[in-house]
């Protein structure tokens, strides 16, 4: 188990970017990390992982494998995708065979387009991302830290990552992460630790964080318990549709207030059930 | 760690900033070091002041290639960030060995000098010492410690500057002082391996410092 003991970190004399936290993060488990902008989050997923040492406070039980997908992965390389994995792979201790056969999964598995043999500086902010992720996986991670990592992946990339993390989580490592939407969070999170305030279990039912409102009103659609199955229908194209996570059998969409109902109308002509409909702000759902 | 240097050494040669350095010191090199038939070892001093200038150049290129988020991915790929570090020297002294290897062979190329063993045992370890204590200074002044370019650059050319001109200055300035003066390689050979010695000692010296500030500052 990963336990972090009063870790604080402050860089030179500067004020403290983080204080006192304590964090135990047991095997298969999935953590989700919170707080607003500038709040420390990226400082302890870099404590974490062990690139940057806390001020005080101890980190113990790190394993031996961990895989890191920083915030912002923009090299300015001009190593290919695949030669960047396969270099990463023989870092990690794989041979040149089997590191570039491992990259060559994963760049499949996580769908890199034409990215390949495209320099590394040349990629979208998407398909970087998707290159961050394939190197934290090249070894079967025993504790996965992710930045943001749903930021500017495409929706069929969502579900790749959302298996990823159930994967790592059900081979019995750990997962930790940061993310701003809490539907991403109520979906993939078996708990939830806010940076500046006290550590609670993620429950659908309690807002998250007053301070951190945002504007969009949260849809969960599911499939109709009886009856045929709903049309397929690309969320992400409608109009006002801010964020699409798909989960087995439900969609949490994220979707500006003004364009909710137009959204549930073309929900419900396309076979679809309303689960749960919350606006911005709202403390409880309607159902 | 051959994976380390090996990564290393693919994104320096991709990056193609090892060009301005490379160029520098062959075409300073290939100016100073033809038409002349003396003795030997004022001419590897010349080499060796050009290599000394130029490894501490190379390793700044170096460790400013990775951007810090890509440099934090490959910390946690190797483990530990001391390994990181060191795989890094080893490419810049690596370079720093073909580029002072191509200033043993030159001048034997391009003009007839008297030639012996310890002529270039003395060249070799006077390369060697150059190389190190430039790699040393290239490290302090890496965007691992100094962050503002502007301040980095202007500390490295003061460092190289005293290391270089001060009179007296262990190890570089007093190398290139006593191999100018012409005195035979078998002369040479002493006290050019206890400066090497001290060379060695400044360049462990300095990765330690550079590791324990950028663990302070990552």
């Amino acid at each position: 188990m990963l336990r972090l003991t009063e870790v604080s970190k402050r860089y030179g004399r500067g004020s403290w970017v983080l204080r006192d936290v304590d964090l135990d993060i047991p095997d298969g488990e999935v953590l989700a990390i919170t707080g607003a902008n500038g709040s420390g989050k990226s400082t302890l997923l870099r404590i974490l992982v062990g690139v940057a040492r806390p001020t005080r406070g101890t980190v113990s039980g790190r394993p031996e494998v961990i895989g890191f997908v920083p915030d912002r992965f923009s090299p300015h390389e001009r190593l290919s995708a695949m030669a960047y994995l396969t270099h990463m792979g023989r870092i990690r201790g794989l041979s040149t065979g089997t590191a570039a056969t491992r990259a060559g999964e994963l760049v499949d598995r996580l769908a890199l387009v034409g990215g390949r043999t495209a320099p590394l500086r040349t990629l979208s902010k998407g398909n970087a991302q998707k290159v961050a992720l394939a190197q934290a996986l090249l070894v079967a991670p025993r504790l996965l830290v992710l930045d943001e990592p749903w930021s500017g992946l495409d929706t069929s990339a969502h579900g790749v990552l959302s298996e990823i993390i159930r994967d790592v989580a059900d081979a019995g490592g750990a997962v930790v992460f940061t993310e701003h939407h809490e539907s991403i969070i109520a979906a993939q999170a078996s708990r939830t630790y806010a940076v500046d305030g006290a550590e609670k279990a993620a429950s659908p039912d309690q807002p998250d964080q007053p301070a951190r409102r945002r504007q969009a009103a949260t849809v969960v659609l599911t499939e109709p318990a009886a009856g045929n199955r709903p049309q397929h229908t690309d969320w992400s194209a409608l109009e006002g549709v801010d964020e699409v996570v798909e989960h087995d059998s439900a969609v949490t969409i994220l979707v500006a207030p003004g364009s909710c109902d137009a959204l549930l109308r073309t929900a419900l002509r396309r076979g679809w059930s309303v689960d749960s409909v919350r606006r911005a702000g709202e403390p409880s759902e309607v159902r | 760690m051959i994976g380390l240097i090996r990564y290393g050494f693919a994104t320096m040669l991709h990056s193609q900033r090892y060009l301005a350095p490379v160029l520098w010191f062959t075409g300073v090199l290939g100016v100073f070091s033809s038409g002349d038939s003396g003795p030997l070892a004022p001419v590897y001093a010349l080499g060796a002041a050009l290599l000394f200038v130029c490894s501490t150049w190379f390793t700044i290129v170096l460790l400013g290639v990775e951007d810090p988020a890509h440099r934090a991915i490959t910390i946690v790929a190797a483990g530990r960030p001391r390994r990181l570090l060191l795989a890094s020297i080893a490419v810049a002294m690596l370079s720093s060995l073909v580029l002072g290897g191509f200033a043993l062979v030159f001048p034997l190329l391009v003009a007839r000098h008297p030639v012996a063993g310890l002529d270039l045992v003395v060249g070799l370890e006077a390369q060697l010492t150059c190389a190190s204590v430039g790699i040393a200074i290239g490290l302090l002044c890496s965007r691992l410690v100094i962050r503002r370019q502007g301040f980095a650059l202007v500390t490295a050319l003061g460092l190289v500057i005293v290391a270089l001109l001060a009179p007296g200055m262990v190890p570089v300035n007093v190398l290139i002082h006593r191999m100018s003066e012409g005195s035979t390689s078998a002369a040479l050979v002493a006290p050019v391996s206890g400066l090497l010695a001290i060379a060695v000692v400044i360049l462990a010296a300095c990765a330690t410092a550079t590791q324990f500030v950028a663990a302070r500052r990552d």
